[in-house]
């Protein structure tokens, strides 16, 4: 499972802080978020600022990054820099 | 009238304490047009003032309390008023911005602004109203807390006080208006030493609007965008500052253990996301504000205000505290008691390091907090000899202990709670501001290192050229009597909105590119005699307000002005470049072991910074500067020598038909 934490507007949108959801990628992660939670969509979603591990995923693969059991991924309003 | 322009009451009073006169001041409005009003009209009133060092808390000291030409113009965020003086904490100037109705209420009264000079043989407070001054008796308000002193002080006034801290002459004592502090540099304790406790204002004035027409349109288009951007429309609205912190600390931006590092294992429980799930009663704002970015949190059953991220993040993370309900109890303890949050929280940072170190058993300990509440009132009472060392700031106890290394402070201010090791252009404004360690006179490069874009934090290029032109925008906006977070929209939607398109990030990569471009712009504002309204309305709505044509390059070169005003202040003060520095902890230890990128080269930017801003390698404002800004004769030419009648003869700007749109108002 992957642990997705919620920032800014999405934590208070969510009404929760963090979610544990079985995801192989961050696009897979997004599109399970948006179709469990429809508050956003998943369009809306990629405007999110997203970290792996703590790394923001633009220095990964984006939407490709792959996902393992056990990472860490934060997802963060869009104007918090990118 | 004394002014022949839309918006401005056209009156500024001096007061003097000691003999308990007022006169009026011959401000023109030559002067209104070159240093609008604000921290940039004070400091040019200031400069007469000061012929070389004093001591702050010496009746020799004089404080400005002035307003803006936006200010009671009903333009979005306009609230804003400025304190200046020298401040007890630095020995220099310094300006503080508030967002209390104090400053409106001024200005209804007639005035633009009040200079106070002397000291009350007792003490006393103000009564300002369209009738004059009058002063009275305040020892029933003595040693008072600042909403007790508000509440005591009757009436619909805008008011002014200071708390117990300023009264003790706590070096970093604030004053306090409705729930907003002129928080940085001492002006509470520059009160408090000339006995005044409090200042009331009330009037009922109207000031013309040049064209009200257009200045109406305007608002609603600002308002409109202010409310749809990401960050003044969204973010701040729903969690505040605090909304930064999270941000911060996931790019090693939130300042912890006294600057060690920049990241906290519990910044969840300190977060503005924490604040508002478990506290959060509504938002609040200044009049005319859209952004409304003030919380008011519920503490036991009390409605009170809430903390900003500056003292989340120094009380919080920077001490050790994952203590959230602490943090919103100190913060409205320091309002009440009248003290700085930021200058208090980066002294018990300190203190506390000492102690570690063992360099001073002061009792206070990183992550000891239930001495902190009693520590706030040995501080601002004076009852302790903890208390009184730290009532003098961080800067004084390391001439007592030692540790100048780790005392996280420029020119005696404490620093924000911006961890610059991962964002040295905002290191470099630390080192140069004018009012020493604040994060908005520096520049606030942060936001684009970080919380707002993500320019590449740890490169000098373009860093000092940035860093400038922030600066005289945020000088400019201040002066014109703006909040500073309108400047935030100053930057495209898509590029907050959008933060992983490829056009950010090639705006991100491209940014620190363009500073030859800026450089010119920064140099030569003149040439920008345009004005784009969406991105920067503040020309605008000072034209449509005032009648002066004012473009975005006079806003910034007027910002500039205003800079190298407050440094040419600050020189006579005895600065130079020896001063312009950070404690070595942030220029030679890395942030992150090992990788050499993180540590701010404080020399380099430096170097970079004074080319820009017109200044030799001393840090000596050039004269081909001072030339270029109109600010080389002021010496020849004392505001204070100049007869009252010279008003009559400024020249009315307006054309005919405006005029009569003036006086139609006017009539209505």
């Amino acid at each position: 499972m992957v642990k997705v934490e919620f920032f800014g507007i999405y934590r208070l949108s969510y009404k929760m802080s963090s979610w544990e959801v079985d995801a192989h990628s961050i696009s897979d992660l997004l599109k399970k978020l948006s179709k469990k939670f429809p508050v956003f969509t998943y369009k809306e979603l990629k405007n999110s600022v997203i970290m792996v591990n703590d790394v923001n995923f633009l220095h990964l693969k984006k939407y490709k990054t792959k996902l393992c059991d056990g990472d860490s991924v934060f997802i963060m309003s869009p104007a918090s820099g990118g | 009238m004394a002014t022949k322009l839309g918006a401005y009451a056209g009156k500024v009073l001096k007061i003097n304490l000691s003999d308990q006169t007022v006169s009026e001041y011959p401000i023109t409005d030559d002067d209104r047009k070159k240093y609008l009003g604000g921290k940039i009209l004070a400091a040019r009133i200031i400069y007469d003032f000061i012929k070389g060092p004093i001591d702050p808390l010496s009746e020799e000291n004089v404080i400005v309390v002035s307003t803006s030409p936006l200010n009671g113009t009903g333009s979005p965020s306009s609230s804003r008023f400025n304190v200046s003086a020298i401040s007890p904490l630095t020995g220099i100037l310094t300006s503080s911005n508030c967002g209390g109705t104090f400053g409106l209420s001024l200005k209804r009264a007639g005035y633009d602004a009040i200079i106070i000079t002397g000291k009350s043989p007792s003490l006393t407070y103000l009564e300002i109203t369209e009738n004059g001054v009058k002063f009275n008796d305040a020892s029933h308000l003595k040693n008072m807390l600042t909403g007790q002193a508000q509440q005591a002080i009757d009436g619909k006034s805008g008011k002014l006080v200071i708390g117990p801290a300023g009264e003790n002459l706590v070096r970093y004592a604030c004053a306090v208006s409705d729930d907003r502090a002129a928080g940085r540099g001492g002006i509470g304790a520059v009160m408090g030493s000339k006995n005044l406790k409090a200042i009331t204002a009330y009037g009922v004035m109207q000031q013309p609007i040049y064209n009200a027409d257009k200045l109406a349109k305007l608002k609603k288009k600002w308002t409109k965008r202010l409310k749809s951007h990401p960050l003044t429309g969204k973010q701040l609205p729903m969690l505040g500052t605090g909304a930064l912190l999270s941000v911060m600390n996931q790019k090693n931006l939130l300042a912890t253990k006294n600057f060690n590092t920049g990241k906290f294992e519990d910044f969840r429980k300190i977060s503005g996301e924490e604040m508002a799930e478990k506290y959060l009663v509504k938002n609040n704002g200044c009049i005319t504000c859209p952004i409304r970015c003030a919380r008011v949190v519920n503490l036991d059953g009390k409605n009170i205000k809430g903390p900003e991220v500056e003292i989340m993040g120094l009380m919080g993370a920077n001490i050790l505290n994952n203590d959230l309900k602490k943090i919103i109890e100190w913060n409205y303890e320091l309002d009440e008691l009248g003290m700085d949050t930021i200058s208090t929280a980066g002294t018990i940072a300190f203190a506390m390091e000492l102690n570690e170190k063992g360099m001073w058993d002061c009792g206070l300990s990183f992550g000891k907090v239930d001495n902190i509440t009693d520590t706030l009132k040995e501080i601002a009472y004076n009852t302790t000899e903890v208390g009184k060392k730290l009532a003098k700031g961080a800067r004084e106890l390391s001439k007592m202990f030692g540790g100048q290394e780790f005392c996280m402070q420029s020119k005696g201010m404490e620093l924000s709670a911006y961890e610059p090791r991962a964002a040295v252009g905002q290191g470099l404004g630390y080192s140069v501001a004018n009012r020493g360690g604040c994060h908005l006179n520096a520049g606030y490069a942060v936001v684009l290192e970080g919380l707002g874009l993500s320019v590449d934090p740890y490169t000098t290029r373009g860093k000092a050229q940035l860093a400038i032109m922030f600066q005289n925008l945020m000088e400019g906006a201040s002066a014109g009597g703006s909040c500073l977070f309108t400047t935030y929209a100053f930057f495209p939607f898509f590029l907050m909105s959008k933060p992983n398109s490829i056009v950010t990030k090639l705006v991100n990569f491209l940014f620190p590119y363009f500073g030859p471009v800026i450089k010119i712009a920064n140099k030569f504002p003149d040439i920008l005699h345009l004005n784009l309204t969406s991105m920067l309305p503040h020309p605008v709505a000072i034209t449509y307000a005032t009648g002066m044509k004012y473009k975005m390059g006079d806003l910034m070169k007027a910002g500039s002005r205003g800079f190298n005003l407050e440094r040419l202040i600050n020189t006579k003060l005895g600065i130079s470049q020896k001063d312009d520095k950070l404690p070595k902890r942030l220029t030679d230890e890395e942030q992150i072991k090992g990788d050499k990128r993180t540590k701010v080269p404080q020399e380099k930017l430096k170097r970079q910074f004074y080319k820009g801003r017109g200044w030799d390698e001393n840090g000596m404002v050039k004269l081909s500067t001072l030339r270029y800004l109109g600010i080389d004769k002021l010496d020849d030419d004392p505001i204070y020598t100049r007869p009252l009648e010279e008003q009559g003869v400024v020249k009315v700007i307006a054309p005919k038909s405006i005029r009569k749109s003036i006086k139609k108002h006017i009539g209505s």
